[in-house]
Parts: structure tokens; C-alpha cells; sequence
């Protein structure tokens, strides 16, 4: 009897220990049937992008000369392109290197967006206006356009993609920041804490950040998943990602003038797009409607 | 009301001001030296210094930007390095193509986004209304370029219904305008789903419930109607984008229009050209958000300018 006891005792305390805060979203995520599956799916997504070059069958950039823009077969699972690569190698290497340029731009965007956001709102007055003004500016232009001006200054290349659409994503990043830190500012403990001689960057970094820390979660998932649409997007247009680089906007590119002959070198890459963006999304609405479940 | 209308004016010219100080910009962004970048690398030393007295960059920066902003006050966006014509001349060329798509597109978002989203709201909590929003959320995901190849690989090249790309014509412009009005189209679904549930639970739809009224009646006549208001508003958002160009799914179908202008000027780094079209898609989103702004100001009486009046 004793031995029953003490292994519920045991159970119990290790589960007390697996709901210590800083496991509290997960079990979060774990508990909700969409978020736990976007979460599991983005997972899967980010090991094949660790791992994605020793489980590819074949070298990404080799060509198999007997082997031109062939259909998927037992080899060549998706088939090869038009230079006798194999289409499933490329994706798989291709997702490390998508991954990589959206997380890179997006945690620029998040950096100096947070940065802008919170200083802006915080400071208030003619500051706060001159930066929203200047991001009104910036916002005329959609977000694309933006990063193309910017591709088209800096010149094409993947580091230089990721520098521009990291900035073409900040204007819309920082006012959304801005909307949120403006609330806590309001609030009773923020004013409570200046009243006690606290200095401002000791509030903005110990109190506005961690309370807007939700939102900034949520809104950084969401611009994951458009710079990934972005950076393939550049890649398309052969402005991001320069060949042989097997990256997925530009094996879209190199694959439109064959959709004749082979539909399947304009197929795979295109989906491999649109099911990591839809994850992030899923991921990023499961996370709000955690945060904030009266949305 | 007059107020209003010129307090609008004055943020839209300084926000086109901004707009000129950053095409401005642009060139100065550059690493390296701007003029060696744009003739590349054959480039003889006269060329050189030709291009850089024609482009004034031998000036001090302000009054590079005084002659700039002088010559974008008389329409002159300068001079194409490519083509040798007025940057001008080839936006105002390719401006009715942008302008036919976009009229095209935004038939196809209006008439399948809003649809779907009444629709979604209806059968609220349904399977239905599930797989609308199941589409709406993968249409978010979808790469704009992608969905393009797919719609000409299905039906230009196996049905063979419509021609390739390339034209202009009527024809031409199906496939494009069904790519970019299936995009934005998940967008407004939402919308629409979420204003029409909103307004379908108010007590004045039971009411008209109750004594007897058709279903469809209600929809239409008591819930859609409300709804109409900021859907309007985002449309109107939605189309001013468009005019500019949609720069992607014009590159994918061949469209002459303003995108495909903007992308071969980047590829060929015909700097004049890049801050041209960049500048005319900023600027003209900004002047037709304005005007819809002043426009929905003057329809929608709900609208109180007593009020800002008062306050100024």
C-alpha cells in the first residue's frame, strides 16, 4: 500500500514539476488540438531543415547527366530539372535555407521594430509622431515594393534579401508594437513605477516588454510566415536567392518555362511554400487564441 | 467638412513628400559608387563622369534633392537609363494595363471573397463554414506566383482554354485577375464572415426571425447591408494597392503593366526607372486612400465632423 502511495506521490510531484512556468505554454499548446498540431507539424519542419542535407538521397547541385527533367520515379522520387537535379535533394536543403533567410529577417523586424514600437510609444509626443509619420512614409508602399527598392539598391543576392525585407517588415511590425506598448503605458503599475523614481529604460525593459511579450510572440509567427513568402517571392524573380542555391521561390523560377514539359518542376516547390507558410499561420492564430482567448 | 477634407490633403502631401525623400534616397543607398553600379563594368571614365553630371550627383545632397523634387513638381521622374525615355512616358504606357487588372481582379475578390463570407456566416459553426475558412487560411499561405503557375499549368496548358501569357486582350486577363481575386478574396471572406456574425446576432434579426421572415431576406436585406460599410472601406484599401501594379503575379503571367516595369528596371538597375516606379506606386495609393477617405466622409452620414470641428 505504502509503495502504491509513494509512486502517486512521485506522479504527482513530477507533475507538479512538468507545469513549472516556463513549461506553461507548451502544456498550453499540448492541450489545444490545432496548436498542439501546427506546433508538432512546425517541429517536423524544423528538423528536415537541420538534418535536411544527410537525409537527402542525392547532391543538390550534382547534375545526373542521364537523368534530364525526368518525371518522379523510384530514384528520383519528385523527379529531376532541367539541368538533371534531383527536385527532392533541392527541397530538402532548400528548406534550411528558406528558413534561415525568413527566421534572420524576421528576427531583424522584431529587434528594431520592438525597439521603435515601444521607445516611440513610451516617449510620446513629437517623437512619436515624427517616427509614425515617417512610417506612414514607408507603409504607402506594400511591403514587396519596399523590399524590392531596397534588393534593387543593396543588389540581389540571399544576405541582401534578408536585410531588405527584415526592413520592409518593420514599419507594420513597429505600429503594431507601438498599439500594444501604448496600453501598458496607460496602465496604473507603469505610472505606480514612476512615481517611485523608476528610470525609463528600467521600465521599458521590466515592464512594458515582458507585458507585451504575448503580443510580440504572436505577431513575430505571423511575419515569419511573410517572410517566407517574401524571400521566396524575391527568389522568383530571381532578386533573392541566386542559382544554384536551392532555394524554393528560385526553383519555382527556374522551373516556369518548363510547365509544358514538366509540371512537376513548377509543382513541389510551390507546395513546400504554401504548407511551411500555412503551419506558421496555424501556429501563430493557435498562439492568439491562447494569449487572448476573447478574440 | 472643409476642415476635414484639408487636413486629409495636408497628410497626404507630406506623406508624398516623405515618399520623394526616400526614392530619393535610394540612389544614395547604393553602395560602392552608384554611377560605376549602373553602367557596369565597362563603363569608360567619360561615360561616367557623363552619367554623374547628367544625374547632378556632383552637387551637394540638398540641392540634388531641390532639383529632384523641382522636376517630380512638373511630372518629371527623370530620364530612363535603358531606354532613353522619359520615365514618365513608359509609366503613363503601362499604367491601363495595371489599371484593366486591377479593375478585373478586384470583380473577381468582391464577387468570390464576399460571397463566401456570407455564405461562411450562414451556415456559421458548420462544415461549411469550416472549409470556407480552411480555404481563406491556405489562400493566406499561398505564394501569389505560385497559385499563378498552377492556374496556367491547369488551364492554359492542359485544358488549353486560355492562351499562355503575353497578351492583353480579354482573354489575357482571365487568368491573372482569377490568381490575384482568389488572393485577396481570403482576406475579405474573413471579414465579411466576421461583420456578418457580428450583425446576426443583434436582436434586431431575431426579431425579424420571429415574426416569420425568409432567411434569405434577412440576410440579404437586414445583415448584409450593415456589413457593407467597412467592407467597402477595405476594398476601397485593397484597390488603391492594386493600381500600383501587383508586382509578382504580373512578372508570372507577362502583364505589361507597372510591376513588370519596376522588376525589369531593378534587373537592369535603371536607376531612374527604379525610383519612378516606386515612387508612382506609393504615390498613387496615397492620393486614392484620400480620396475614398474624403469620398466615404461625404456618403456615410454616420460620420460627425461637428465633433473635430469643436476640438481645432
Amino acid at each position: 500500500m505504502s509503495e502504491i502511495n509513494k509512486a502517486v506521490t512521485v506522479r504527482s510531484m513530477w507533475r507538479k514539476e512538468r507545469q513549472l512556468p516556463r513549461f506553461e505554454l507548451l502544456g498550453k499548446i499540448m492541450q489545444r488540438k490545432k496548436a498542439k498540431y501546427s506546433f508538432l507539424m512546425m517541429l517536423g519542419i524544423i528538423v528536415i531543415g537541420i538534418i535536411g542535407p544527410w537525409i537527402a538521397p542525392h547532391d543538390p547541385t550534382k547534375t545526373y547527366y542521364e537523368a534530364f527533367m525526368q518525371g518522379p520515379s523510384k530514384q528520383f522520387w519528385l523527379g529531376t530539372d532541367a539541368i538533371g537535379r534531383d527536385i527532392l535533394s533541392r527541397l530538402l536543403y532548400g528548406t534550411r535555407v528558406t528558413l534561415t533567410a525568413a527566421v534572420m529577417a524576421s528576427a531583424m523586424t522584431f529587434v528594431v521594430g520592438t525597439l521603435i514600437g515601444v521607445t516611440s510609444a513610451y516617449i510620446g509626443g513629437f517623437f512619436d509622431n515624427l517616427i509614425m509619420r515617417i512610417m506612414d512614409v514607408l507603409l504607402a508602399l506594400p511591403g514587396i515594393v519596399l523590399a524590392l527598392a531596397i534588393v534593387a539598391a543593396l543588389g540581389p543576392s540571399q544576405e541582401n534579401a534578408m536585410i531588405a525585407i527584415g526592413i520592409a517588415s518593420i514599419p507594420g511590425f513597429s505600429i503594431l508594437v507601438r498599439g500594444a506598448a501604448l496600453s501598458i503605458k496607460e496602465s496604473g503599475y507603469v505610472e505606480a513605477s514612476r512615481s517611485i523614481g523608476s528610470s525609463n529604460w528600467w521600465i521599458i525593459i521590466n515592464q512594458l516588454i515582458p507585458n507585451i511579450a504575448n503580443v510580440l510572440i504572436v505577431y513575430t509567427t505571423m511575419f515569419i510566415g511573410g517572410a517566407i513568402l517574401s524571400t521566396s517571392a524575391l527568389g522568383f524573380i530571381g532578386l533573392g536567392a541566386q542559382p544554384p542555391t536551392p532555394e524554393w521561390g528560385t526553383m519555382l523560377n527556374e522551373g516556369k518555362d518548363y510547365l509544358r514539359e514538366a509540371w512537376w518542376l513548377a509543382t513541389f516547390p510551390g507546395i513546400a511554400i504554401t504548407v511551411v507558410v500555412f503551419t506558421v499561420y496555424m501556429l501563430g492564430d493557435a498562439l492568439r487564441d491562447i494569449f487572448d482567448p476573447k478574440a | 467638412m472643409t476642415q476635414f477634407i484639408l487636413k486629409r490633403l495636408m497628410s497626404g502631401v507630406v506623406v508624398l513628400f516623405g515618399l520623394s525623400v526616400f526614392t530619393f534616397m535610394l540612389i544614395h543607398f547604393i553602395p560602392g559608387d552608384p554611377v560605376r553600379i549602373m553602367l557596369g563594368q565597362r563603363a569608360t571614365v567619360e561615360q561616367i563622369e557623363a552619367l554623374r553630371e547628367e544625374l547632378g550627383l556632383n552637387k551637394p545632397l540638398v540641392s540634388q534633392y531641390v532639383s529632384y523634387a523641382s522636376g517630380l513638381i512638373q511630372g518629371d521622374l527623370g530620364t530612363s537609363l535603358k531606354t532613353g525615355r522619359p520615365v514618365s512616358t513608359e509609366i503613363a504606357e503601362r499604367f491601363p494595363a495595371t489599371a484593366k487588372m486591377a479593375v478585373a481582379s478586384l470583380g473577381v475578390a468582391v464577387i468570390v471573397g464576399v460571397g463566401l463570407g456570407v455564405i461562411a456566416a450562414r451556415f456559421k459553426d458548420t462544415f461549411i463554414d469550416g472549409m470556407i475558412m480552411m480555404f481563406s487560411t491556405l489562400g493566406m499561405a499561398l505564394p501569389g506566383f505560385w497559385l499563378g503557375l498552377l492556374v496556367i499549368l491547369v488551364f492554359s496548358v492542359h485544358l488549353g482554354w486560355f492562351p499562355i501569357a503575353g497578351g492583353t486582350g480579354l482573354l489575357d486577363i482571365v487568368l491573372p485577375a482569377l490568381t490575384l481575386g482568389t488572393l485577396m478574396a481570403t482576406a475579405l471572406s474573413r471579414l465579411t464572415r466576421a461583420g456578418m456574425v457580428e450583425i446576426l446576432s443583434n436582436d434586431y434579426i431575431r426579431t425579424a426571425r420571429a415574426k416569420g421572415m425568409g432567411e434569405r431576406i434577412i440576410l440579404l436585406r437586414h445583415a448584409f447591408r450593415n456589413v457593407m460599410i467597412p467592407i467597402v472601406a477595405v476594398i476601397g484599401l485593397e484597390f488603391a494597392g492594386l493600381l500600383g501594379g501587383a508586382v509578382i503575379v504580373e512578372q508570372v503571367f507577362n502583364w505589361p503593366g507597372i510591376g513588370t516595369l519596376a522588376i525589369q528596371a531593378i534587373s537592369s538597375r535603371d536607376f531612374p526607372m527604379i525610383q519612378g516606379t516606386t515612387l508612382f506606386i506609393g504615390a498613387i495609393y496615397v492620393v486614392v486612400v484620400i480620396v475614398i477617405d474624403v469620398l466615404y466622409a461625404l456618403l456615410d452620414p454616420r460620420i460627425n465632423f461637428s465633433a473635430k470641428r469643436e476640438g481645432a
